[in-house]
Parts: structure tokens; C-alpha cells; sequence
């Protein structure tokens, strides 16, 4: 305990090293404020939509209840859903960031409105938000590698190591008092942020706890890396180059080629491909004879099958009818799309294996739900969701029953599913996998 | 069984280091007496740094022994290093911390706890001026760097004291109150053992010098009478070592 106290004061007096904590305290402040703002903004656009959502209806209501159709007030008739940011969300953004959150959709043909968003830059979303999992991921090692590069060889080029080991008790002691010192006020900078953040969003304290061991496994990490550089006994210089070129492999290069493999063995053209067919399933049937399009769908939909039988005039069960099938005519498309996501994050997944900033970031944002698994999951809910809308307005669309006022008020409503995020173990075990392999590797090259 | 030097601060007995197939310390043998000072004299690559790494524990005898303060270096760096005070030919402290900042930072590494008036006391002792004393060292002549190490020193109340050149770069005046310093220390009962190539300053302050040549002390010469060292003969055995 004396020789942490002693060597925590002997940091203080450091001012490049003082000033390279600050500073990654500040960051991480930064990243903690942008995180809640946004998340704040999104918890205000989802908290718009039901008053929104109530006028809305109101309005289409008082048109369509005045001995419309029921299928205007299928058509007309928004429904929204909305996928709320979890109580991390605020530290990893994640996929939030460039998937809808808030989607008003229709009893229509859901593929087509399933990717529709506002319109944003995509380019603009390239490099990713400002975030916790931000600064941890891509500025937390060079803040390591900043305090580590020149720890050893930093006493040796100043002439000091001799007399520094000749005063001490126990080398050991004495290197493990500065290493812990050193790893302590990167991790407060990271940490104090962080649990300010939490406490304002209600994190839960399983989920923080599991944040504070992701920090200190991936800071554990580079810390280990630096020693072992370190252990090679070059100038301080020397180490620090190695360090940076291992940050930019680690962080940069290896995630990139990683992810072009993995895009490239796992395409997702579905996304295009899925869209085109769907809308061009649903423009044929404006070309062919309806039976042919109330044939395809009796095939699946049996239940509809002895309902009144369609004439030349417009009806609006023949227009929902043929949506569906365009639906169905890209069901195919659409799974394997789901699956494609799934199957490119769980090799993004293997991927951080070895690589402990993919590990981590990928880890922050399960804890935080904001992955592609929670991006599916809400999408999987929409996909409940508008079938119950159809099985809602089916029966008064093909047995043309009449909707009023009261029926706008029988829909469902959706309830989003709570996604609360999950514990990354094997992405944890990942890092510390890698920790232990450094570690190794520089134990055995010292010994030869 | 009792060796002749048993009782010794530093004892080394036919000490022999390997770095790999190169020999660089051959069956040396010496020891230093509490209130002595031993000038240990040789060229470069004589073995006078590996000596002292070996005193400090800091390498391993590849056969042979050495005991500080009765204890293995090897096996008690801990202790060892307790009870020595290592002033290397460089004084090098932390720029940015003041004399007082250093010595108390470095005393904390020996789990020491300084009290201020042992401090200033001990700065005083040395001769570093007062106005010296909280200022950062970045701007400290080497004669003023040592004199901070020797209060280190002082208050680490160590009883073996190692030193590697201590009088290089130093004017003559600081020569000489660094030569009335380490007779102070000597006065109290200190083994000092003063490693240097310089074969004048270590004649005014060693009670016996031993010549270093090849891992191995060649000749040895002991203090004797008011002039101590008669320089022309110390010079000429020197000279026969190195040609040997």
C-alpha cells in the first residue's frame, strides 16, 4: 500500500503524465455526454410518437370512418414501432447510429418498409460516433502506450535503473507498484466518466460491473503488450514505435481486412436484391389477371380461400392480397438476409478472438444491445408485430366488414421487446486468451 | 570453517562471471572492512562494473562467492541492497523533482520514512546550499548531484557505500570536499568501495587499491605512512598490471 501511495504521488509529479490522464478523463467525459445526449434524443423521438401516433389515427379516423372502406383504414393507418436505447446504450451506440430506432409501418408489404430511415450521410456515419466504446476501443491504448513506452527504458536511457533497483526492496515490488499505479489512472479516467453516465441513465449494476471488467481486461491487455515490448530492453523510442504500429495492426488494419473477408464471404446483397423483388412482385400484379395473384396467395393463406370472389373492379383485398405475396415472393430473400447479418457478426465475433479491440467493442455493445443481433431482434419484432396488423384488418378486408371509429382504437399496439443486453463472456475470454498469449510470448522470449 | 576474510562488509571469494563463453570476472578475491575504503582500479573492460552489478545482485556468480554484509546477494538481493548505498558515476535523479523531492522519493523506495530536520541536517553534512535544497535538480552540477546521493546515503544509514567514479568531471575543489565526505563516512564505520580508473583521485582517499586487470585483481597496494600512496610506485604497478 505505501509503495502505490508513493509511486501515485511520484505519477502526480509527472506532468506528461498527469496531463495524459486528464486528458483521457476528459475525453472519456466527452464521449460519456455525447452518449446521454443522444440517447436522450432518442428517448424524446420515441416519447413524440405516441401523442404523434394518437393525432395521426385521430385524423385518418375521422376521414375513413365516414362510410369508407375498411382498406382505407388499413392503407391510411400508420402503426408505430420504436426499439428503445437499453439503459448502456449511451456508451455504444452501435448500430443505432445508422438503423432506424422509430418505424411507422402499414398492414401493406412490410419488406419494403422495413429499411426505410430518414435520410442521413452515409459517409458521415463511416468513422462512427463519439462514444465510451470510442475512446476504449481506439484512444485508451495510445493513453497505454503514452505512460508504458518508455517505463523501463525510460530509467535505463536517464541513467537511473541501477540506482532505482539498488534502492529498492524488491524489484518486482517496485515495477508492480509503478505498472499498477500507471494501469489505476488510465482506469479512473476511463471508470469515473463511465459510472457518472451510469448513474444518470439508471444502469443496471450487473451491466456496470461488466463494463469495469471489460476496461480492465482490454487496458490489462495493452498494458501487457507494453511490458513485453518493454522486456526487449530497446530505447524508449524504439518501444514506442512498436507499440504504435501494434495499435494500428490491432485497432486499424487487422479489424479492416477482417471485416472486408468476412462482407465479402458473407455478401449481404440480399438488402438490394430483396427490395427490387419484392416491389417487383408487388408493380406485376397491377399487369396480370387478379386470379393469378388471389391463387398465390389462397396457396398460403387458405383461410381467405371461400371468401366473395373478386370482380373487374378494384378491391381493396386484391391490393393487400398482392403485397403479401410480394412479401412472400421475397420471404426467401429476407431470411437469408436475416441470417447473413447474424452469420457476419458472429465471425466478427470469431474475429475477436484475436483481435482484442473487436472483442471489446463487440462486447460493449451487447452489454448494450445496440449490436446487429438487437438490430434483428427489433426487426423479428416488427415482423410479429405487422402480422398482427394483418390478421387485424384480414377479416374486415375480405369479409367486408365494416371498420368505424371504435375499430381504430382495437388495433394492436406494438410493445417493444426489451432488449437488455447479455454478458460477453466468450468475448471477454477472447481478451484475456490474448493476455495470457502476449504474456506468454514475453515470458518465453526472455528466458532464450 | 573461518576464511580469512569472514567478518567483512564485502567478501568476495573466487568470484568467477560468464557472459556466455566470454569470461569477464577470473577467480577474484576481495573483501572490504567496515571503515575502509577499497579503490578497486582498472581500464575499461577490466570487470570493475560487473564487480559491482555482482555486489548488487544485480548478476549471478557463475562460481565462487559473494556475501555483503554476510549475506548472498543472490539469494538476499533484498537485504543486501538494504544495507548499500550505490552512487554511480552519473548521479542521475528526477529532473523535475526538487534535491529534497528526490531523496525523499528515493528513501520511500527503501521504505524509509524522512524526517525534514534528518533531511536537511544530512543536506547540510554534504555541503549542499540551503537555497539548493527545493529546487529541481535539472539544474544541478554533478558535484551537487552527489552530494545529494551521499545525504541519500547518509540518511539510508547504509554501511557498505559502492561508488563508480565518483570524482570524474568533478573540479578540485568538489574533489576534495567529496574526498572529506567519504573519510567522514569511513570515520562512522562505512565499507566503501570506490570503483574508478582513476588512479590519482583514488591515491588521496583509498586505504588499499586494488589493481583490476581481466576479471582478476593483478597487484595490491596498501596505504602507508603520512603520504599514504608513493603516486610514481602506484603508477609503475599499475602499468605492470595492465602489460601482464
Amino acid at each position: 500500500m505505501t509503495s502505490l501511495l508513493r509511486e501515485a504521488r511520484f505519477l502526480l509529479s509527472l506532468r506528461s503524465a498527469a496531463l495524459a490522464i486528464a486528458c483521457l478523463f476528459l475525453l472519456t467525459a466527452v464521449a460519456i455526454g455525447a452518449g446521454l445526449v443522444e440517447v436522450a434524443r432518442q428517448e424524446a423521438a420515441i416519447a413524440r410518437i405516441g401523442p404523434q401516433q394518437k393525432a395521426d389515427v385521430a385524423a385518418v379516423a375521422a376521414w375513413a370512418s365516414k362510410g369508407r372502406d375498411p382498406g382505407d383504414a388499413a392503407y391510411y393507418t400508420f402503426h408505430a414501432t420504436w426499439d428503445p436505447p437499453s439503459d448502456l446504450a449511451f456508451a455504444a451506440i452501435g448500430t443505432r447510429d445508422v438503423s432506424p430506432y422509430v418505424l411507422r409501418v402499414r398492414a401493406l408489404g412490410l419488406e419494403a418498409q422495413l429499411y426505410e430511415g430518414e435520410i442521413g450521410n452515409p459517409e458521415a456515419a463511416l468513422p462512427g460516433r463519439f462514444d465510451f466504446a470510442f475512446v476504449l476501443v481506439y484512444l485508451a491504448p495510445l493513453f497505454v502506450i503514452l505512460l508504458f513506452h518508455d517505463l523501463h527504458s525510460g530509467e535505463r536511457e536517464a541513467g537511473r535503473l541501477r540506482a532505482l533497483e539498488a534502492s529498492v526492496g524488491s524489484t518486482f515490488g517496485f515495477w508492480g507498484a509503478r505498472v499498477a499505479v500507471r494501469g489505476a489512472g488510465l482506469f479512473i479516467a476511463l471508470a469515473i466518466p463511465f459510472l457518472v453516465g451510469a448513474a444518470v441513465a439508471g444502469t443496471a449494476a450487473w451491466k456496470v460491473a461488466a463494463v469495469l471488467t471489460v476496461i480492465l481486461a482490454y487496458l490489462a491487455f495493452w498494458i501487457v503488450l507494453g511490458l513485453v515490448v518493454a522486456r526487449a530492453a530497446r530505447s524508449s523510442l524504439a518501444n514506442a514505435m512498436t507499440l504504435a504500429a501494434a495499435w494500428m495492426a490491432l485497432t486499424l488494419i487487422l479489424p479492416a481486412i477482417g471485416h472486408v473477408v468476412i462482407n465479402s464471404a458473407i455478401p449481404l446483397r440480399q438488402g438490394m436484391e430483396l427490395g427490387v423483388k419484392q416491389r417487383t412482385a408487388v408493380h406485376r400484379a397491377w399487369d396480370v389477371p387478379k386470379s393469378e395473384t388471389m391463387n398465390a396467395f389462397f396457396r398460403t393463406h387458405p383461410e381467405w380461400k371461400d371468401t366473395a370472389p373478386l370482380t373487374e373492379a378494384f378491391h381493396w383485398k386484391w391490393y393487400f392480397a398482392f403485397h403479401q405475396v410480394g412479401d412472400e415472393a421475397a420471404g426467401d430473400l429476407a431470411r437469408r438476409y436475416h441470417d447473413g447479418v447474424l452469420e457476419r457478426a458472429a465471425w466478427s465475433e470469431r474475429l475477436g478472438m484475436v483481435t482484442p479491440g473487436v472483442a471489446t467493442q463487440l462486447a460493449l455493445h451487447r452489454l448494450a444491445a445496440t449490436d446487429p443481433a438487437a438490430q434483428i431482434a427489433y426487426q423479428d419484432g416488427i415482423r410479429a408485430f405487422h402480422g398482427q396488423l394483418r390478421r387485424f384488418y384480414y377479416p374486415y378486408l375480405f369479409r367486408d366488414k365494416p371498420f368505424d371509429r371504435a375499430d381504430f382504437d382495437r388495433a394492436p399496439a406494438f410493445q417493444p421487446t426489451s432488449e437488455d443486453g447479455s454478458w460477453p463472456g466468450a468475448l471477454l475470454a477472447g481478451v484475456v486468451l490474448m493476455t495470457c498469449l502476449v504474456g506468454a510470448l514475453g515470458v518465453l522470449r526472455s528466458r532464450r | 570453517m573461518t576464511t580469512e576474510g569472514e567478518g567483512k562488509a564485502i567478501q568476495i571469494e573466487d568470484l568467477v562471471v560468464r557472459y556466455g563463453d566470454r569470461q569477464v570476472i577470473d577467480h577474484l578475491s576481495l573483501g572490504v572492512a567496515a571503515g575502509e575504503v577499497y579503490g578497486l582500479l582498472g581500464g575499461n573492460g577490466a570487470g570493475k562494473s560487473t564487480t559491482l552489478q555482482a555486489i548488487l545482485g544485480f548478476v549471478s556468480p557463475t562460481s565462487g562467492r559473494v556475501r555483503v554484509v554476510g549475506l548472498d546477494p543472490s539469494a538476499e538481493p533484498v537485504g543486501v541492497r538494504r544495507a548499500i548505498a550505490y552512487i554511480p558515476e552519473n548521479v542521475a535523479l528526477y529532473d523535475h523533482l526538487s534535491a529534497r523531492e528526490n531523496v525523499d522519493y528515493f528513501l520511500r523506495l527503501a521504505r524509509l520514512r524522512p524526517e525534514q530536520d534528518e533531511m536537511e541536517a544530512a543536506f547540510r553534512t554534504v555541503g549542499l546550499a540551503e537555497e539548493a535544497w527545493s529546487r529541481p535538480v535539472s539544474g544541478f552540477s554533478k558535484g551537487m548531484r552527489q552530494k545529494t546521493a551521499i545525504a541519500l546515503a547518509l540518511l539510508r544509514r547504509a554501511s557498505v557505500l559502492l561508488l563508480d567514479e565518483p570524482t570524474s568531471g568533478l573540479d578540485p575543489g568538489a574533489t576534495a570536499d567529496f574526498n572529506a565526505l567519504v573519510s567522514r563516512l569511513r570515520g562512522e564505520g562505512a565499507a566503501i568501495l570506490i570503483v574508478t580508473h582513476d588512479l590519482i583521485g583514488v591515491a588521496d582517499i583509498a586505504d588499499r587499491i586494488g589493481f583490476l586487470e581481466k576479471g582478476r585483481i593483478g597487484d595490491e597496494m596498501v596505504a602507508e605512512g603520512p603520504d599514504r600512496f608513493d603516486l610514481r610506485a602506484l603508477h609503475d604497478r599499475f602499468a605492470r598490471v595492465r602489460a601482464a
